[in-house]
């Protein structure tokens, strides 16, 4: 007891003793200067992405990722990344894409987030810098590289190999004794059955995704068995013509929009899964389509209360994820290139691509970053592991794919035929051999 | 305790004043520094809107000045051409009075419907558009200002500005980046810009209404009131919970509310400095507290100290004081005592001494009457063996209190133990008329590792006192009973002594034990003693570890208990002995199971099969007469229900004709039955108890098988000394004369020395074999007799180590009497010299020497 006491007092007098000290530690000079000068600010990096930077405990799991591989970079490199950001409301305004194009050609920005057909007209226009020479590209897999090439020049890095795939409500299947589609008759069969049985639309749809059903179709071949190289060579000098490609799924399409299946009118206003996704969630619709991380994030299809499948698009092969990229890019003219091809160098490096992948559980472009994904995505990985899926954009190929047939499908949506669909795509094609 | 709390209820008066005033000066700070932090907040709001207006005052100003500059050229279409876009002014383009298009910088036809300036808004007084995305990809506004020439209105100039050009004005790290800031087109409501670092997904950055959801602010009369204030042009600022911090929120417009400038920031980040004073004053009042409570801690801890010291001496004291009370009783009880024993043994020492004093002077006087001259020597050696009694209990138990008591540990058998008793205390029961039955159950072994002397000593004087405490034809008890072991190593026995004599008052019970008390005072009693035994008994138990328990009821009886632990030998049982006499199944005839079950136990280790029949019926049933089948022994009890032992046996011997071993088992004289048993068959007998060694001897008895006798004392009793010679050492003349005419009368001769080495010296000067036996005291000059012992043992002639040396001697303990025997005597004998032990303890050895 006695020594506990002298313990006691022994600290507390210390803890006095600081206290003081802490105290009378701060005197001032008289002549010091109070005045704090502006002292020359660190090195910056202005990315273009569609959102701020989000905090560490945010919902969104997928920004989550991302930024944490913006932080790796800020850490090791000692600068910061500003972000500049953009959003469009509604349909009516300028997009993400037409807006990052804007910025581009005027350098505003270091680096950007880009869509396919994004860098793709970008690249075209020497816009974009060439990333061939990061050490990390050698991580990446053949397919990436393949697709984000334009003249020879790897102009964008992924963090992530977006897919995707066919969302559907296995119950509501089960419910109507219907085995899971594979081609484009049993798909169609199924929507039959879905609508005779009360379900107005079965295919809930958005103005951004519809072409993925029209990839499937009309690239099935290509990326599985034919020549790519001379089939792309055929396109890009006009011996073949993309529309003989595309014609079957757009008609296929046309069909399901003439039948219902498809609401044509009410997808054309729908944001992705912003408009779509309630009705899914709410089992009034039994299929939707989205990329493979709406699987993973609670916003999205994350917490479904039934039983949920991601497969792939129908084609006459069978089941066919679509892949597509959206890979990070160094403006030509950027102010501070050279520190945005460091930054990313590290935000796609080994490293901050495992960290990506291990959050959001997604296909990593790196070859050697594998990740277990939920049980719900295994039939859509098991397709791209085997190495059966389409790409949705090719940089290789001169007509833009992703950006292009989006604007082309948005016109079968409102009300075009198919051969005018198809003479917008020989248009284009004449316009890239020019 | 009463007088603490009312000590305490001051000092909780002064911590609650102390602390409400703490209290009431850290809201006041706090307060008061919170309207300053707001006001702070406000004035760089202010500061940020003033810069912001000013730059929009001056591109308006500007504009204003390039109108002029165009209206004064000569062709305002070619100044707008020539005009190369900065970072400020993106783009100017003039639309030409009447008409719906014009041109812009870059050469593209410009028309005023790409532009809305439906809001009303201005700068300066110049039309202002709502915001929009250029064909930068950056947020922009545009500007429109009349080009008037000699006033007439000869066109209008667009101006568009991009917010980016703002970026200088704003602070990089408002509120170190805990607070947000966006700049608001208030028109369309749109966030158009944010300063560089601010930004945050979660706070909302597209709108207004984004700002609202991302922030939960969805009480809607908030929303009408921000929706008045942006549409009036005004400031507003208010609390709302912002993810799950208080924060306050700004709404501030610029330029009459052409621009709003939005966020919020955290109060705490706000009030900073107020938190810091609040907590310094929180250390210095924690540090105060602290040192407070410490004192009072001490205060209260010496205080308690100084109590439990003074607590401690007074219980010191008292404790003093009892035990110099309790010394001062027990000293007074003991002096009690010790008056009532000196008193008791004056009376109890005079009473013999006056009948020997008395008896001597009526020899003196009749000693022509050999009649009464051996009645007086009779009475004289009663009283002189009374009295010795009495001296060996006083210097017995003054030795046991003193602590010298030695216990002498040794292998002994039971079997002789209880003879020795059964022969000591049988006839003094006798003479009393009274029953005395040994009772032997539940042994498993019959030798023992103990002080066989001690534990005699224990029984011979429980049943003393029980045949001289209890009447006339009374009975008496000696029950041996074996407990269940703790270990293997060690035999568990309870003796239990009963009678059913007078007894004892629960008074007298409790001081039983006690040294110096007696039931009653023996000037009274015809009982007479030291009183001292049965504390000499209690002390003896406990020394060998064991317990005694008395339980007695006055007319009743008493019973004494003595429970023992004693090591077992490690080598017991001869089974070997069995085997070669053929014996392996015996029967065992008695009434009372307990024996049959001891006779079995005790039978365990010999690899005998034992059994048991109950009665005289059962064992003739029992015995086949075949040869192969048949007992090789019978034991048969003499008082059984029905038919006897003896007439079993009898009968036994009619129906069968091989000649089985019969032992008659009895507790009685067995000279009573002997002609009656030989006559129906009885081999021999053997005494209750049952014990192995007994029955062993007896075999060997009977088998014809026996080498020498062993001694008996009875037997060796009636031996002579006629004509034997013996060497006395002893320097009392008148106990030299005493030895010396005690030998003569059993016709002996001795020789006496004075000391131990003439002693030596004698012997050896003497042919071998000149004595039979020397006799040795102990205390004597020169030489005593222990070393005098040890050199007629080391002296190099064959008779000096066999010679029987034995001491007689005052020094009667048993130490003394080891001491003798590790000096190589023979055995040791007290003085005053008992002379038929003597002559037991000779015969003994000289009946060894006749058989070597």
């Amino acid at each position: 007891m006695k020594n506990c006491l002298k313990r006691a007092s022994a600290a507390f007098l210390t803890g006095t003793m600081v206290v003081m000290l802490a105290a009378c530690g701060e005197k001032l000079d008289p002549g010091e200067n109070l005045a704090r000068n502006e002292e020359e600010e660190g090195k910056t990096v202005v990315l273009y992405v569609p959102m701020e930077r989000s905090k560490p405990d945010a919902e969104n799991i997928a920004r989550t990722a991302f930024d944490k591989t913006v932080i790796m970079a800020e850490e090791k490199l000692d600068l910061r990344v500003e972000y500049n950001t953009y959003t469009s409301e509604n349909y009516q305004e300028k997009s993400y894409d037409d807006v990052g194009f804007d910025r581009i050609q005027n350098h505003l920005d270091d680096l950007y987030l880009l869509n396919p057909d994004v860098l793709h007209k970008t690249g075209e226009e020497g816009l974009l810098e060439d990333l061939s020479g990061l050490d990390c590209v050698r991580n990446l897999r053949d397919v990436v590289k393949m697709a984000n090439t334009v003249d020879g020049k790897l102009l964008g890095i992924p963090q992530e190999v977006v897919v995707y795939g066919l969302f559907v409500n296995k119950d509501m299947f089960d419910e109507y004794d219907l085995e899971l589609p594979n081609t484009p008759d049993e798909f169609l069969e199924c929507c039959r059955v879905f609508k005779e049985n009360g379900i107005e639309t079965p295919v809930g749809a958005n103005r951004w995704w519809l072409e993925t059903f029209v990839f499937a179709q009309a690239y099935a071949d290509l990326y599985n068995e034919g020549d790519i190289e001379a089939e792309i060579e055929a396109l890009n000098s006009g011996e073949r013509k993309y529309s003989e490609y595309m014609r079957p799924g757009f008609e296929y399409l046309k069909e399901m929009m003439d039948l219902g299946y498809i609401d044509a009118e009410t997808a054309y206003t729908y944001e992705a899964i912003d408009g779509e996704g309630p009705d899914f969630m709410a089992q009034k619709t039994p299929i939707v389509m989205a990329y493979w991380g709406a699987a993973n994030a609670d916003t999205a299809y994350g917490k479904p209360e039934f039983n949920l499948r991601v497969i792939g698009f129908p084609s006459e092969r069978g089941q066919m994820p679509v892949l597509s990229m959206t890979g990070l890019s160094v403006c030509s003219n950027a102010e501070n290139k050279e520190d945005a091809l460091d930054v990313l160098e590290i935000m796609v490096s080994d490293e901050a691509l495992r960290v990506y992948a291990e959050t959001n559980k997604v296909i990593s472009p790196s070859k050697n970053v594998e990740v277990d994904c939920i049980p719900a995505l295994r039939p859509l990985n098991d397709l791209v592991n085997e190495g059966t899926y389409v790409l949705a954009s090719n940089a290789g190929m001169k007509v833009e794919q992703w950006g292009n047939t989006c604007l082309i499908v948005r016109k079968l949506m409102e009300g075009a035929s198919v051969d005018e669909c198809m003479a917008e795509f020989d248009r284009l094609q004449e316009e890239s051999l020019n | 305790m009463r007088r603490r709390t009312v000590q305490i209820v001051p000092f909780l008066l002064i911590f609650c004043i102390l602390g409400a005033v703490v209290y009431s000066v850290a809201k006041k700070i706090s307060t008061e520094m919170s309207l300053s932090a707001i006001n702070n907040l406000d004035a760089s709001l202010d500061l940020i809107g003033n810069t912001i207006e000013t730059i929009l005052g001056k591109e308006a100003e500007f504009q204003v000045l390039i109108a002029q500059e165009m209206a004064d050229s000569k062709n305002p279409e070619d100044f707008v051409l020539s005009y190369e876009r900065n970072s400020t002014m993106v783009r100017i383009s003039m639309i030409p009075a009447g008409e719906t298009e014009g041109i812009s910088n870059t050469g593209e036809v410009f028309s005023e419907e790409e532009l809305d300036f439906s809001a009303g808004k201005t700068v300066a007084g110049l039309p202002l558009s709502s915001s929009y995305i250029n064909d930068m990809g950056t947020w922009a506004y545009t500007m429109k200002c009349p080009i008037i020439r000699e006033e007439e209105e000869i066109g209008m100039l667009y101006i568009e500005y991009i917010y980016d050009s703002f970026d200088e004005a704003l602070p990089n790290d408002f509120y170190d980046s805990e607070a947000t800031l966006y700049l608001m087109d208030a028109a369309s409501q749109k966030f158009v810009m944010k300063p560089k670092g601010i930004g945050e997904r979660n706070a909302g950055h597209l709108n207004l209404t984004d700002f609202y959801n991302a922030n939960k602010i969805r009480e809607e009369d908030i929303k009408e009131t921000v929706g008045e204030h942006i549409n009036s042009g005004k400031d507003m600022m208010f609390y709302h919970n912002i993810q799950n911090q208080e924060s306050l929120i700004y709404m501030w417009s610029v330029n009459e509310g052409v621009v709003y400038l939005i966020g919020y920031v955290p109060v705490k980040a706000i009030q900073r400095e107020g938190d810091a004073v609040n907590q310094n004053m929180l250390i210095v009042v924690a540090v105060m507290l602290a040192a407070f409570v410490g004192c009072c801690l001490f205060y209260l801890f010496y205080e308690r100290q100084q109590r439990k010291i003074q607590k401690d001496r007074e219980a010191e004291r008292e404790l003093h004081n009892k035990q110099l009370k309790e010394a001062l009783q027990t000293a007074q009880i003991a002096n009690n005592s010790k008056t009532t024993f000196l008193s008791n043994m004056s009376h109890d020492i005079r009473t013999p001494m006056n009948a020997i004093l008395g008896f001597a002077t009526l020899l003196a006087k009749d000693v022509d009457d050999p009649e009464k001259v051996r009645e007086y020597t009779r009475k004289i050696t009663a009283s002189g063996q009374h009295l010795l009694s009495l001296i060996n209990d006083v210097l017995d138990i003054s030795k046991i209190e003193s602590g010298k008591v030695a216990l002498t540990i040794g292998e002994f058998a039971l079997k002789d133990m209880i003879s020795s008793i059964d022969a000591i205390i049988r006839p003094a029961a006798k003479a009393k008329r009274q029953n005395f039955d040994i009772a032997v159950t539940g042994i498993k072994h019959e030798h023992l590792i103990g002080d066989e002397t001690r534990i005699n000593q224990i029984l011979i004087n429980l049943l003393s006192n029980a045949v001289k405490y209890t009447q006339e034809g009374g009975n008496i008890w000696l029950r041996i009973i074996g407990l269940d072991q703790h270990s293997n190593q060690f035999e568990r026995i309870r003796f239990e002594v009963e009678d059913n004599g007078y007894g004892m008052t629960p008074e007298f019970l409790e001081t039983i034990f006690d040294a110096f008390t007696r039931a009653e005072n023996s000037t009274t009693n015809k009982v007479q003693g030291t009183g001292l035994g049965m504390a000499i008994t209690k002390n003896i138990v406990e020394l060998m570890g064991g317990m005694i328990e008395v339980f007695s009821m006055v007319e009743m009886g008493s019973l004494f208990t003595v429970d023992l632990e004693l090591r077992i030998p490690e080598t017991e049982g001869d089974e070997k002995f069995w085997e070669q006499k053929g014996i392996s199944r015996i029967l065992v005839v008695d009434d009372e199971p307990d024996l049959c079950e001891t006779v079995r136990l005790l039978m365990e280790d010999t690899g005998v099969h034992v059994d048991a029949s109950h009665s005289g019926e059962e064992a003739l049933h029992m015995r086949t007469c075949e040869d192969a089948k048949d007992y090789d022994v019978v034991l048969m009890d003499w008082r059984m229900p029905g038919m006897n032992g003896i007439e079993t046996a009898r009968r036994m011997k009619e129906t069968c004709a091989k000649d089985v071993p019969m032992l008659l088992m009895t507790a009685h004289d067995w000279e009573e039955l002997e002609e009656e048993a030989l006559e129906a068959g009885i081999s021999g007998f053997l005494a209750k108890p049952f014990f192995v060694a007994a029955f062993k001897e007896k075999i060997l008895e009977i088998m014809g098988e026996r080498g020498l006798e062993s001694p008996h004392l009875t037997q060796l009793s009636e031996g002579s000394f006629g004509g034997k010679h013996f060497l006395v050492a002893e320097d009392n003349e008148i106990n030299a004369e005493i030895i010396e005419e005690l030998l003569d009368i059993e016709e002996a001769t001795c020789e006496i020395v004075e000391n131990g080495e003439l002693a030596v010296e004698r012997f050896f000067g003497r042919e071998p074999g000149t004595y039979d036996a020397v006799l040795m005291d102990i205390q004597m000059p020169v030489m005593n007799g222990y070393e005098a012992a040890r050199a007629i043992r080391a002296l190099d002639r064959q008779d000096a180590k066999l010679i029987p040396i034995i001491a007689m001697t005052a020094n009667a303990f048993s130490e003394d009497v080891k001491e003798a025997m590790d000096a190589g005597m023979d055995a040791h004998i007290a003085k005053p010299v008992n002379m038929e032990l003597l002559k037991q303890t000779l015969s003994l050895y000289f009946a060894m020497k006749e058989r070597k």
